[in-house]
């Protein structure tokens, strides 16, 4: 027996020594379709920010490893990370010296300054609402075209650029790491490039892109390691990232070897199927993203805490999980903060025996809220997505509000509507299903994103706050918290844990679970590194 | 009697007395057609039995999620929902078909809901959309079809007009884009509400799509019978149009409507769960047999036979249809061709 | 014969006119359809929100959207999707079109052969039992709903049997490029071919034996059999050329709708990225630019064999001409 044992080892020695994994070679990816405009500083897609990560660099960066230090800023184009000067309104970057763009071109302080303005001139997504921290910034957003933007001052001389702050922010160093501060060549044209390919500082560039077929990258060849931590070298020599293919012919492809990793959702009827015979080719990773139900608290029925009370009370957040795969792929919550974020406190009232975590629903609780609210009766209409499990998630709801005495109906709609449908208050949304994901791990992009009165505009489109909550004190608690977290991040996150549980408390939106990612490769793909940020980093893998 | 012999026997317009009653005695001697009858019949009366199927047999509501429920299999209790059985606990699965005459004879689908149970609702639901719409699309398609070859003139060439750009609107295309459109919000015509969950939208969509390919023939028809020498004559002697229109073009209008109405309804009902499969027909908690072969879809590796019953269902009712349509034909009008 | 191609064609631009307006209007009666939040991106201020609404025209009236559409449509050639930023949309449809043309290309070959092969055996063996059994199995083919044929035609060769010698062979659902690899290509769509040809050789095979039956009491036919032909010659030589006629139309338009992106639900579910699934992909998305264009596509499709159609009849049959 024991020597029988003793084989086996050998022949796995021998055979991890021919199998050793190598660079070279090409990593094929596929996805379902393309995702909007190939420009980074306005593409605001998972899909390629974890595409833009290996193409494009910012002066700092999110470091390109595993587990939590993967949600780190580290320097890239700049040498170092600075200490803000000036109560935290200051900071001054020195730039990498011999960095050039993919088409020769040297990384220059005037590029520096140049993409800062280009992101307020392509209108970027968060311009408005993160950059305009920036002196001068404000004035860029409302009138583009004759962006200055005073607040940022460079010294090609020193090679230093320096930022002046309206008020200390302890998310813009994370803010300068996501690709929206990818630093671009200054000669790049200062509207949406669409589809062309813009030439970067990272270890990829772009061969071919298109909507259609896909992107071929391959290596940059002006390109040299100055950091493995910023942006590593990598491995494959090419990668071929395919779209059109479903799901569920993705999950066969990848199960037959054609590609190395889908980026869709592994199908619920597939998971057993690959759990079982392709055990050792599934990733589980926990990430910072949650399903919730907002309440519109100034429309009947949920302007009434009590009715908002009852559905927290009546929810199976267990039933919610398996509708998305089951416990290994979610965990109830009844909290904002997913268990991964700094400031996670764990934190459950409405549970049968309250307290760190949820555990059954309570319907005598729940019936008793829903009798003192007096909307018995009342109809409510669910706003759901048509795909799954947010279609599956609506119907099951639909019935809890049915047993609760409300009189439900559910209208699924298609995914691109709904996220801007739900947040325009004309609409008159009672309660919808959606989801939430980081931008970067930090508690205010769910706390002060999704319920700060700044985050509320009324009859608009884009009014991410879709509950409609504004508490001026709350508000003021989490400005608070921004500002100590610059340099006292500890007691900066204790006071998020507060600001967490005192919304939990107001019943604004039921929190459902708390999700992990799940992710298939091929059998011949090595060395899987899933980053916090940007999840699977294709340039670490290996597949020779 | 040589078949052309028959037809040239056949009575010419205007329809003489007993023509109907001699269609109706051809229709009882074809056998085929009135087995499809029979198989008709039994579908809709079982249909109609589903909330005695759900509370005396399958003891559930199908339209309630039962994500943590347990039921009875072989003498065990089991969940309805359980955690597949893999090393890494990933994916819940429905229970499958118990194949007894009990709950969950075909099974759970993802919310743990009884398949057998829904597939008898959602025919209520299939055939309901498939009859209402029918109606209206003929009775839409004779106005505009009596109206426009009866009328001829601007009458004529405005109705031809916009028959012709909904016409050259593919089919599916037109249904997908008003029910995307309209699932949204509903439909608001003068005073009239349709919620966007209630069943009459999928009936009015439906209902409309399919106006021009009846009324081009109606319209065909009737410009036909407006030129036959018996209408001239009634012309000629004086007769006002209405009278025309009511005893001389109508009833012939409507044996070529009778003959229609099977394959329309085989049509739409064909039309309706393909816009519910794709999740933009029948809106939940309804359900009708084409959101249940959606359902199924997510299922289909897994648990084959929540795809596969309502599949059953619709073959067998759509071909029932298609046979009784082939015997009315021949019984009423042997030349009459639904496409063209 | 001039007169009557000039009519057809004034007659096409106002369909077209009418599909557009028609297609136009339903997008802006729809609720949440307006581009500008999605195209801003999640989070974006109200004045970002504005400065896109004004980029991409959306505060102009309907009526100059819609002509500035159709300009960049027609003219210039260069209108972008309101999804993927900066895609031309024209260049997509055009891509897609051969795996449509593929796919329907090769159901047609097989329609028309089994639907040929069938008409003639019931034509040939009317009121037997064979007649009979095969006017029950077209039945049944007419009466399948496209989409279940295909879940059960995937259920079977995807999955339990997927590891089976019988269909092992089966590629994963998706388009296989001819020029890629013309064996892929064959194996990729060998079975959505049959998934979509089965209707039609129920409808086709119904309507040919139905013509070749009324054809064989024609006079002509009883001199061809009094002249000493053979039942089997008869069916073939005359029957068959003069039920032609019908058969030809009946197929221009139907391929004419399918090459259009009539096959949606087939590409749909066979992932198969044609017009059709381009359609129903930008209907999902309310993407208008792309649904313009792949609605305008299909429709030109459509008006196009019923021009062809009429004016083949009016070669034919000179009464059509001065209709």
């Amino acid at each position: 027996m024991r020597r029988l044992a003793a084989l086996f080892l050998l022949l796995a020695g021998i055979g991890c020594g021919f199998a050793r994994a190598a660079p070279g070679g090409t990593l094929r990816l596929v996805t379902a379709s393309a995702s909007g405009s190939f420009d980074p500083q306005i593409n605001y897609t998972n899909r390629y920010w974890e595409i833009f990560q290996a193409m494009y660099d910012g002066l700092v960066s999110f470091a390109k490893t595993s587990g939590p230090e993967s949600f780190k800023v580290v320097p890239d184009l700049a040498t170092a990370i600075p200490a803000p000067a000036d109560h935290g309104t200051t900071y001054v970057f020195h730039l990498r010296p011999g960095i050039e763009f993919s088409n020769g071109e040297p990384v220059t302080v005037q590029a520096v300054v140049h993409s800062f303005r280009r992101l307020f001139r392509v209108n970027s997504p968060n311009a408005g609402t993160w950059y305009d921290v920036i002196i001068g910034g404000r004035r860029c957003a409302a009138h583009p075209r004759h962006c200055s933007l005073p607040g940022l001052v460079g010294n090609a001389a020193e090679g230093t650029v320096t930022f002046h702050l309206r008020h200390p922010d302890s998310e813009f160093l994370d803010q300068l790491a996501v690709p929206f501060a990818s630093i671009l060549p200054a000669d790049t044209p200062e509207h949406d490039m669409g589809t062309t390919p813009i030439p970067g500082t990272g270890a990829y560039m772009a061969r071919s892109y298109s909507p259609a077929s896909g992107i071929v990258l391959v290596r940059n060849p002006h390109f040299r390691e100055w950091s493995a931590a910023a942006q590593p070298g990598g491995f494959p020599d090419r990668i071929d990232y395919h779209f059109g293919l479903t799901a569920e012919a993705q999950v066969s492809a990848v199960e037959n070897g054609q590609y190395d990793w889908m980026f869709e959702d592994v199908p619920a009827d597939r998971l057993n199927e690959i759990a079982t015979r392709y055990t050792r080719q599934v990733h589980i990773n926990p990430v910072n993203y949650f399903f919730y139900l907002p309440m519109n608290i100034h429309i009947p029925p949920f302007n009434d805490k009590d009715a908002r009370l009852a559905v927290e009370y009546a929810v199976n957040r267990a039933s919610m999980v398996k509708l998305f795969g089951g416990p290994a792929l979610a965990a109830p919550t009844c909290q904002i903060l997913p268990p991964e974020m700094p400031g996670y406190r764990p934190y459950c009232p409405y549970t049968k025996n309250p307290g760190a975590k949820w555990s059954a629903p309570d319907w005598r609780k729940a019936r008793a809220y829903m009798k003192k609210s007096g909307m018995t009766g009342q109809p409510v209409t669910i706003i759901t997505e048509v795909q799954s499990p947010f279609r599956e998630i609506g119907i099951y709801l639909q019935s809890v509000l049915n047993r609760l005495g409300f009189r439900a109906s559910v209208k699924p709609l298609s995914p691109d509507i709904e996220f801007t449908y739900i947040q325009n208050s004309a609409n008159k949304v009672q309660i919808s299903v959606t989801d939430w994901a980081q931008d970067y791990a930090a508690p205010s992009d769910f706390l002060n994103v999704l319920f700060s009165c700044k985050s509320f505009h009324p009859a608009s489109d884009d009014s991410i706050n879709m509950t409609g909550f504004c508490d001026p004190a709350i508000d003021r608690e989490m400005q608070k918290a921004i500002v100590l977290s610059v340099r006292h991040p500890r007691q900066g996150d204790a006071l998020w844990a507060h600001v967490d549980h005192q919304i939990t408390r107001r019943a604004l939106v039921a929190s459902l679970f708390s999700v992990k990612k799940l992710d298939f490769v091929s059998a011949r793909l090595r060395n899987f590194t899933f980053s916090g940020e940007y999840f699977f980093l294709p340039q670490l893998a290996m597949v020779k | 009697m040589s078949a052309v012999a028959e037809k040239l026997a056949e009575p010419l317009p205007p329809p003489a007395a007993g023509y109907w009653a001699t269609a109706l005695r051809k229709l009882r001697r074809d056998r085929a057609a009135m087995a499809a009858l029979v198989v008709l019949a039994v579908i809709t009366l079982l249909c109609a039995l589903a909330p005695f199927y759900a509370r005396d047999v399958a003891h559930a509501d199908p339209f309630q999620s039962n994500l943590s429920g347990t039921t009875i299999v072989h003498g065990r209790r089991v969940e309805v929902l359980a955690p597949a059985d893999n090393p890494l606990h990933l994916g819940i699965e429905p229970i499958g078909p118990t194949w007894r005459f009990g709950p969950y004879m075909l099974g759970a689908d993802q919310q743990g809901r009884d398949v057998a149970a829904r597939l008898l609702y959602g025919g209520r639901n299939s055939l309901l959309i498939a009859f209402a719409s029918a109606a209206i699309c003929l009775i839409l398609a004779a106005l505009t079809g009596l109206a426009a070859g009866f009328f001829g003139g601007w009458t004529d060439r405005i109705i031809s007009a916009v028959l012709d750009v909904i016409w050259a609107f593919p089919v599916f295309l037109l249904a997908i884009s008003l029910s995307v459109v309209l699932i949204a919000h509903g439909v608001r015509i003068g005073p009239l509400l349709i919620d966007a969950s209630s069943l009459s939208l999928p009936i009015l969509i439906v209902g409309v799509i399919y106006v021009p390919y009846v009324a081009r023939p109606v319209r065909g028809r009737v410009i036909q019978l407006r030129e036959s020498e018996f209408v001239l004559a009634s012309v000629g002697l004086g007769v006002p149009p209405w009278r025309i229109l009511l005893i001389d073009i109508l009833p012939n209008v409507v044996s070529t409507l009778v003959v229609f109405a099977p394959l329309i309804v085989a049509l739409n009902m064909l039309t309706e769960s393909a816009l519910s499969f794709l999740s933009i027909g029948v809106q939940p908690p309804h359900a009708s047999w084409g959101t249940i072969i959606g359902n199924g879809e997510a299922l289909i590796y897994t648990r084959p036979m929540v795809a596969i019953a309502p599949g059953i269902a619709i073959v067998l009712t759509v071909l029932a249809l298609n046979i009784l349509g082939d015997g009315l034909r021949d019984a009423l009008d042997p030349r009459a061709k639904l496409r063209n | 014969m001039l007169s009557t191609i000039i009519r057809r064609l004034v007659h096409m631009v106002f369909v077209l006119f009418g599909i557009t307006v028609l297609v136009f209007l339903i997008f802006f009666a729809t609720p949440g359809a307006n581009p500008a939040a999605r195209i801003a991106g999640r989070g974006a201020s109200p004045a970002t929100l504005a400065r896109v609404s004004a980029e991409f025209g959306l505060n102009k009236p309907l009526p100059v959207q819609y002509a500035l559409m159709m300009k960049r449509l027609f003219v210039t050639g260069n209108l972008t999707s309101f999804v993927n930023l900066g895609e031309k949309v024209v260049p997509q449809v055009l891509h897609a079109a051969p795996v449509t043309l593929s796919l329907v290309a090769g159901a047609a070959v097989i329609w028309i052969a089994f639907s040929v092969l069938i008409g003639l055996l019931a034509a040939a063996f009317r009121n037997t039992v064979i007649d009979r059994l095969l006017m029950i199995l077209t039945l049944i083919g007419i009466s399948m709903p496209v989409f279940w044929v295909a879940e059960m035609a995937n259920l079977i060769s995807q999955g339990a049997l997927h590891r089976t010698a019988l269909f092992s062979w089966v590629p994963p659902l998706g388009y296989i490029p001819l020029s890629q690899s013309p064996l892929g290509w064959f194996k990729a769509l060998i079975i959505p071919w049959f998934t979509l040809a089965i209707l039609y050789i129920g409808l086709y095979a119904r309507v040919l034996r139905a013509s070749l039956i009324e054809s064989l009491q024609e006079d002509y036919i009883r001199t061809a059999r009094a002249k000493g032909l053979s039942e089997r010659q008869v069916l073939t030589r005359h029957a068959l050329r003069t039920s032609l006629i019908s058969f030809v139309t009946l197929f221009g338009l139907d391929f004419g709708v399918l090459v259009g992106g009539g096959a949606l639900l087939t590409e749909v579910v066979f992932g198969l990225q044609g017009v059709g699934y381009l359609t129903y992909q930008a209907l999902e998305t309310l993407d208008l630019p792309m649904i313009m264009a792949t609605v305008i596509y299909a429709s030109v499709f459509v008006v196009l064999s019923n021009a062809a159609v009429d004016i083949l009849y009016a070669l034919v049959d000179p009464r059509v001409r001065d209709r």
